[in-house]
């Protein structure tokens, strides 16, 4: 099939399995960039269980891979009877690995920080809350951007797991499959989507290196 | 009031701290007048500037007493936030906020702890800035800086809060050599104006320049403590002496 | 200035209240964590996911027998599509340092390779390389698209190495005759390898997780296995969590490696600078 064919048989479910990929990478990374930062704030408590915690829950989510969380989720889940919607255990995964990679990138910005900046925090005579919220926060962000923006763009290739799961309206992957298993799509329906998907990352990889060059921390 | 006038700015009393076995302050007794400028020299590892770090408590002791003008200092929480901030310090590597302009380093804390308007601390800033000779340098970033430069804006910093005291800690040991006497100079008006300090450092001839008395320490203990003409043509102990030979010999 | 973890220094020694209330929110949390564990095992046993059948065959040689024999096809995808992935990725590193059009191709493969899902790639595989006549086998139909997937990233990886080895290493080299090229594989390349072995184990871990698609294409790895264990014992849930566990520790395993060797190389790194700064002050 040519492009103009694809284009006028399924141009109107690219467009939406574009919004899918978005939408769920969208919300993927907001609830994992929530979630990071919980952990990353139990990994540096004080209280050693939850550093523990925190920890170990890391290295479970950054190193499970991405299928074998969804299979769980889907296919294993439903014995302890709990059974979650497709998008549910989709978003869940996609949501629980990025988050993991999160709170290592904040754990490496805040690590940019010297100890002589904290002393000096603690010198002036800066409470706890207020050495956390105006030295520790602003760097540890701030220092983290490129990172963070890499990070959207694994989340938004580790939303192509909708795929795995009878999800509607299918992703820009799903979507492949689906063309190319019930008509004759060829390359061309996979250049669509990776143009797609190459467009997005490529867009928001410009945006992360402009917000960096903004507020990076020289040192 | 005149009650108040005998009471010590600073006082240690039967300070002792060990690290693992080692014991790095054995019963430190000490007490630095308002208005006094008290040198602590000695070789690296004496102990003098676990001592100076102490008075704040960002190193705690294992037992004795530090008192600021009679009362003790808290062991945590926001009263002891409260004392830091009137105590200044400066390090020996400056510690500047990386992500903060030099004139925000400068305003943070006063805005934050003193509570004090933005405006008021700007303009307070910038004439401190002026002091200490950086002004123009007011809107860089640290690392844009020399470290000269660094360690006078940190010096505005710390009197941006209006200490009682200032805490130096070997503030010159992290400069290249041409930028020691611009970061000296700053330190010896300061001690003209009256400004009580207490200093750690290797810099003999500022020591004996600025110090109405010197102290010196060794393996955590003080081992003799003379006014700066005394110590440095007669010292009293055989440490001192050794050690002043050695910085001679160098 | 760096030393150790933000977690060591971020806290000051902390005083009696401080400590009382430390040792408080520490027994809560402990109470906490194990409730939900509590929690787990009480849904674990309810739903009756305890019972020996679903565990005993565990005990059974042949059973690790069969998963060994998954993760071993597992581990050779991985290992030969990180080493394919290398390759490209090396040649994309030196593509990029070539004249336009090869260097505009080679940042275009880059950012693709980059930019698209493993899953499309797998799908690319699965649904159309077939009908091109070329029938590759089951193990190459996961190990190719993983490579490809990857070795934009290994380009990345390694033109940040070369970068990263100090410019005086090269023009020293050059300045003795050496040519460009016998420059780039003598004196800069060992030195920047060095470099990436750190990111490269780390690649490693995303190709491996990215070959647990080979059910997409029906290759017996780790992942297929367990299936077939499970239509054997009817045991989804307690195979499954032993499979995830297994790829957790193996991921963990490699990932430490490569922390382990990124912090000796730090090291040695500033004692290098060091010996350096040490060279200017006294020579």
């Amino acid at each position: 099939m040519g492009l103009t064919d694809l284009l006028s048989k399924y141009g109107s479910q690219y467009f939406q399995a574009l919004l899918t990929t978005w939408r769920l990478t969208a919300v993927s990374f907001a609830g994992a960039f929530l979630i990071g930062i919980l952990i990353t704030v139990a990994r540096v408590s004080p209280i050693r269980p939850l550093r523990i915690f925190g920890d170990i829950y890391v290295q479970i989510f950054r190193n499970i891979p991405g299928a074998a969380l969804l299979i769980l989720l889907v296919y294993a889940l439903p014995y302890l009877q709990i059974v979650l919607p497709y998008d549910v255990c989709v978003t869940t995964a996609t949501v629980l690995i990025p988050s993991a990679f999160c709170s290592e990138h904040l754990m490496s910005g805040m690590n940019t920080i010297s100890p002589g900046q904290i002393e000096a925090a603690r010198a002036l005579g800066l409470t706890f809350l207020q050495m956390i919220r105006r030295i520790i926060i602003p760097q540890a962000l701030r220092s983290s951007v490129l990172p963070m923006t890499n990070l959207l763009v694994a989340t938004m290739l580790t939303t192509s797991l909708a795929s795995q799961v009878p999800m509607r309206p299918r992703d820009l992957t799903g979507i492949v499959s689906y063309i190319n298993t019930h008509d004759t799509g060829g390359v061309m329906a996979f250049v669509i989507s990776a143009a797609l998907y190459c467009l997005t990352a490529l867009v928001i990889g410009k945006i992360g290196s402009l917000v960096d060059r903004k507020v990076r921390i020289l040192r | 009031m005149d009650n108040q006038k005998n009471v010590p700015m600073i006082e240690l009393r039967h300070v002792e701290k060990h690290y693992g076995d080692q014991h790095v302050l054995r019963d430190i007794n000490l007490s630095v007048r308002k208005g006094e400028v008290v040198v602590i020299i000695g070789p690296s590892g004496s102990g003098k500037s676990t001592l100076c770090r102490s008075i704040k408590r960002l190193e705690p002791i294992d037992s004795g007493e530090i008192l600021l003008e009679g009362e003790p200092i808290p062991q945590e929480g926001k009263k002891l936030a409260e004392l830091r901030a009137q105590i200044g310090m400066v390090f020996q590597s400056f510690n500047l906020f990386a992500h903060r302009t030099v004139l925000d380093n400068i305003t943070l804390a006063p805005v934050d702890v003193l509570k004090k308007s933005r405006k008021e601390v700007r303009e307070e800033a910038l004439r401190l800035l002026e002091r200490v000779g950086v002004r123009d340098q007011a809107d860089k970033v640290p690392a844009q800086l020399s470290g000269g430069q660094q360690q006078r804006a940190a010096i505005a910093r710390s009197l941006a809060m209006h200490p009682k005291v200032m805490l130096f800690d070997e503030p010159t040991s992290a400069l290249d050599p041409e930028m020691i006497q611009e970061v000296l100079n700053v330190i010896a008006e300061l001690a003209q104006e009256g400004m009580t300090m207490l200093i750690v450092t290797h810099e003999m001839s500022f020591a004996r320049r600025v110090a109405d008395r010197v102290i010196f320490m060794d393996g955590g203990q003080i081992v003799e403590e003379n006014t700066p003409e005394l110590f440095f043509s007669n010292p009293e102990s055989q440490r001192a002496r050794d050690f002043l030979n050695s910085l001679h010999a160098e | 200035m760096r030393t150790g973890n933000i977690r060591d220094y971020l806290y000051e020694e902390p005083g009696p209240h401080t400590r009382k209330r430390i040792r408080i929110f520490t027994g809560i949390a402990i109470l906490g964590l194990l409730a939900l564990l509590g929690l787990i095992i009480r849904q674990f046993s309810e739903t009756g996911q305890f019972n020996a059948k679903y565990w005993s065959f565990f005990t059974k040689w042949t059973t690790w027998r069969f998963l060994g024999e998954g993760l071993l096809t597992t581990l050779e995808a991985a290992l030969t599509g990180s080493a394919i992935s290398f390759t490209l990725g090396f040649l994309l590193m030196r593509g990029k340092l070539q004249g336009k059009i090869i260097r505009g191709i080679s940042s275009f493969l880059i950012e693709f390779t980059r930019g698209v899902p493993t899953l499309l790639f797998i799908y690319f595989f699965f649904l159309v390389v077939p009908k091109t006549g070329w029938k590759p086998s089951a193990f190459w139909k996961i190990t190719l698209p993983c490579a490809i997937s990857a070795c934009g990233v290994v380009a990345e990886a390694l033109r940040s190495g070369v970068n990263a080895v100090p410019r005086g290493q090269r023009e020293a080299a050059l300045s003795l005759g050496m040519s460009e090229r016998r420059t780039f594989y003598r004196v800069v390349f060992p030195q920047a390898f060095r470099f990436v072995i750190p990111s490269l184990i780390a690649e490693l871990v995303i190709v491996l997780k990215d070959t647990t698609f080979a059910y997409v294409v029906s290759c017996a790895d780790l992942m297929q296995n367990a299936k077939v264990l499970i239509s054997n014992y009817d045991a989804m849930l307690s195979i499954y969590l032993v499979v995830a566990v297994i790829y957790i520790l193996i991921n963990y395993l490699l990932n430490t490696l490569s922390e382990r060797i990124a912090g000796s190389q730090r090291r040695s790194v500033r004692t290098v600078t060091e010996i350096n700064k040490g060279a200017a002050v006294h020579g």
